[in-house]
């Protein structure tokens, strides 16, 4: 190497160049590409919100969404209404879906008032109550959307993942493992108890429902863990809202 | 190979077996452990380097005579770290679908020190096409290594072969299952993919005695 | 209470190498003696306990969104995290250079020991890796912070502290000749890892079981004993599928 490239100015000079060209050009393709990808995840927040409630083109095996190009119009189509709740008043509010539910948990944390919206759509004379769950599992956060019943009984789950571990963790997205909610209760005797990942409940194909228990991944007690404590922690603050509902 | 004289041809061949990145050199073990419990995720994963180390390569060796050597090594991980961001954010603007499954290996491709471990052994110090050709060859021999783990965990792990149930179903006992045979998840396990990876070298050092090391 | 628990979760349930497998190349390749492998741990946790809470505060102020904030409320809106990998590589890398100066100045008996595996740790992706999972564990404090880089710190030097003398003591045994060195290092690694997976069984309830406390006794005692049968049978299957 030759010696111009030893000394500290040609050191400090080749950092601050480096530093301005890597800089500006992340900055360019960030903001550059921001507006698609905002438009990206906001499709598959509709897709997974339909997802949830049985809008879906799944095939046999595999878990499929509605089309990028159909999923606008299916959205209108099936979600009726967009609440938001805070504090126990509910409003209305067509960009619900929009409400990033991370912001909302610091927002908690910090001691402010959370807004938790909730979409109801109607589905063959049926109504979903679906709302956003998030939390972490092993590596990374775990999120998805859980469609209920006034009853708070699941109709429909979607689980989604940041980084589990392939094969394990990541197969929360697999259809053996949200298909296992369909049907389950959340509610035991009238109280919300939410639903437990479970190894040994003796049920691997899951035709107990109201045992308030799914069957667990193996190898991925973490993760799972980490489903049934986003259920419970993030669906118990909607069962005030639910019991109005039923009074209703 | 016409196109490749015996020498480069060599840079090629050689990782694929008696040099390999993973078994000899012991470089990019993390990932190789972390990811292999699926055979899709280690296909993924073994093209994903194979770009990095490529580009990342001729990058690193174009710049060779400007880099100062004092920072070369934050130098280095920068050149890695702006590719992978720069994929990744292309890839999540158009083609959303690809990046979710790409999403979570991005930390793993930067710390990935196989990529560092070529820059700093072969890259600083030769031309592009010969380096575009190193990084190319040790990408495919650590994808080769990845894929032979990822196919046995996942077979033997959870009897499917990038997600087709090749054994049968194990819950309506079809196929072996119906036999007794059962799944060891196990396999499916981190520790496992370290005791695979010991069985491919002791294959490995068995074909080749030259390899051993000494005691 | 709270750092107490995530010091021993970070040395024991989450180790570095035997958990999450990050560290493993230097782990594999600087293990052959006892001496060196301490030299090279201590390094490590020097570097974590620095760099973790550094860029906790990199995090907390420059990158999460609405992080620049305190900069004024115009500001609420910038989402620099896609920034994130580089800025922690480059505090890392810089932290390790600085670090190498400063001991060889001022400490030249510790540079002696210690100087040639700082340069090695820069690459050691553990050392980021802690740094990413700080951020992705949304650790809340920097203390917090400063402890988890320290626990991971150690648990990666009790990883590799154990497999070097292990392969001091192996040496003397008579490893067939395929798997000698490096073979029976990764071997010996999988049977390790195996044994720290018992420690995951430290991990019980956390806040949200402390919470509901407060809900009726009853329910509380039935759900206990359910947890606790559940655990006793999680056992028994560990220990069948481990005897297997």
């Amino acid at each position: 190497m030759s010696k111009r490239t030893e000394s500290n100015l040609y050191t400090v000079l080749f950092a601050t160049v480096m530093v301005i060209i890597v800089g500006a050009l992340l900055a360019f393709f960030a903001s550059a590409l921001k507006p698609t990808i905002n438009e990206n995840k906001r499709i598959e927040k509709q897709q997974n919100i339909l997802y949830a409630m049985g809008v879906n083109e799944n095939d046999e095996t595999s878990a499929i969404f509605v089309s990028k190009d159909k999923v606008g119009e299916e959205f209108s189509k099936y979600i009726t209404k967009q609440i938001v709740i805070q504090g126990g008043k509910v409003t209305e509010d067509n960009k619900a879906y929009l409400i990033d539910v991370k912001k909302e948990q610091t927002a908690e944390k910090e001691g402010k008032q959370r807004r938790l919206p909730l979409f109801i759509g109607e589905r063959d004379g049926k109504t979903f109550y679906i709302a956003p769950i998030r939390g972490k599992g092993l590596w990374d956060a775990i999120w998805g959307f859980v469609a209920m019943d006034a009853n708070m009984v699941v109709k429909g789950a979607y689980f989604d993942h940041a980084g589990e571990t392939a094969g394990l963790g990541s197969n929360i997205k697999q259809r053996f493992f949200m298909d296992d909610f369909i049907g389950e209760h959340l509610k035991k005797d009238g109280k919300f108890v939410g639903i437990a990942i479970s190894k040994s409940n003796n049920d691997p194909l899951n035709k107990d429902k109201t045992d308030n228990e799914v069957d667990a991944i193996a190898g991925a007690t973490i993760t799972g863990d980490g489903v049934a404590a986003m259920i419970k922690s993030e669906l118990r603050k909607y069962v005030s809202y639910f019991n109005t509902l039923k009074t209703n | 190979m016409g196109l490749l004289s015996k020498k480069d041809a060599k840079l090629i061949t050689d990782p694929f077996a008696d040099n390999n990145p993973i078994t000899i050199q012991v470089l990019g073990i993390c990932s190789a452990l972390a990811i292999t419990a699926e055979l899709k995720a280690s296909i993924v994963m073994a093209i994903s380097v194979l770009f990095v180390m490529g580009v990342g390569n001729v990058v690193i060796s174009l710049m060779r005579n400007i880099i100062p050597s004092k920072i070369r090594i934050i130098v280095q991980l920068i050149v890695v770290a702006t590719l992978v961001i720069i994929v990744d954010q292309v890839l999540k603007a158009f083609a959303y679908e690809l990046s979710k499954t790409l999403g979570a290996f991005i930390g793993l491709i930067i710390t990935n020190c196989i990529i560092m471990g070529r820059f700093e052994a072969f890259a600083l110090a030769n031309g592009t096409w010969r380096s575009f050709l190193d990084g190319i060859g040790n990408a495919i021999g650590y994808g080769v290594i990845l894929i032979i783990v990822g196919f046995f965990r996942e077979l033997l792990g959870s009897g499917t072969l990038l997600g087709f149930k090749v054994l049968g179903d194990p819950i309506e006992k079809t196929g072996v299952y119906a036999l007794g045979y059962e799944n060891n998840g196990f396999m499916l396990l981190a520790p496992m993919a370290l005791i695979v990876v010991g069985i491919i070298i002791w294959v490995q050092r068995t074909k080749n005695p030259a390899l051993v090391e000494e005691q | 209470m709270e750092h107490i628990e995530l010091f021993f979760k970070s040395i024991f349930i989450d180790n570095m190498v035997f958990a999450t497998f990050l560290g493993m190349c230097s782990y594999l390749a600087v293990s052959k003696k006892v001496s060196t492998a301490v030299g090279l741990g201590a390094a490590v946790i020097f570097v974590l306990a620095v760099t973790v809470p550094v860029n906790w505060l990199l995090d907390q102020y420059i990158l999460k969104e609405g992080a620049l904030v305190w900069l004024g409320p115009e500001y609420a809106d910038y989402d620099l995290s896609f920034l994130s990998f580089i800025l922690f590589i480059a505090t890392i890398a810089t932290m390790v250079q600085l670090v190498e100066i400063i001991v060889e100045k001022f400490a030249p008996a510790l540079y002696n020991s210690l100087g040639i595996f700082l340069p090695l740790i820069a690459v050691n992706c553990a050392i980021l890796g802690g740094s990413l999972f700080m951020q992705s564990r949304e650790i809340a404090t920097l203390g917090l912070a400063t402890t988890y880089g320290i626990g991971s710190g150690i648990g990666w030097f009790l990883a590799i502290l154990a497999i070097a003398a292990i392969r001091e003591k192996i040496r003397y045994s008579n490893v067939p000749a395929p798997l000698r060195g490096l073979g029976i290092t990764f071997i010996v690694t999988g049977l390790m890892a195996i044994g720290f997976m018992s420690f995951g069984g430290m991990l019980t309830g956390g806040d949200e079981e402390a919470k509901d406390t407060s809900k009726t006794e009853a329910v509380k005692v039935a759900k206990d004993d359910a947890k606790a049968k559940k655990e006793k049978e999680e056992l028994a299957n560990n220990t069948k599928e481990i005897k297997e």
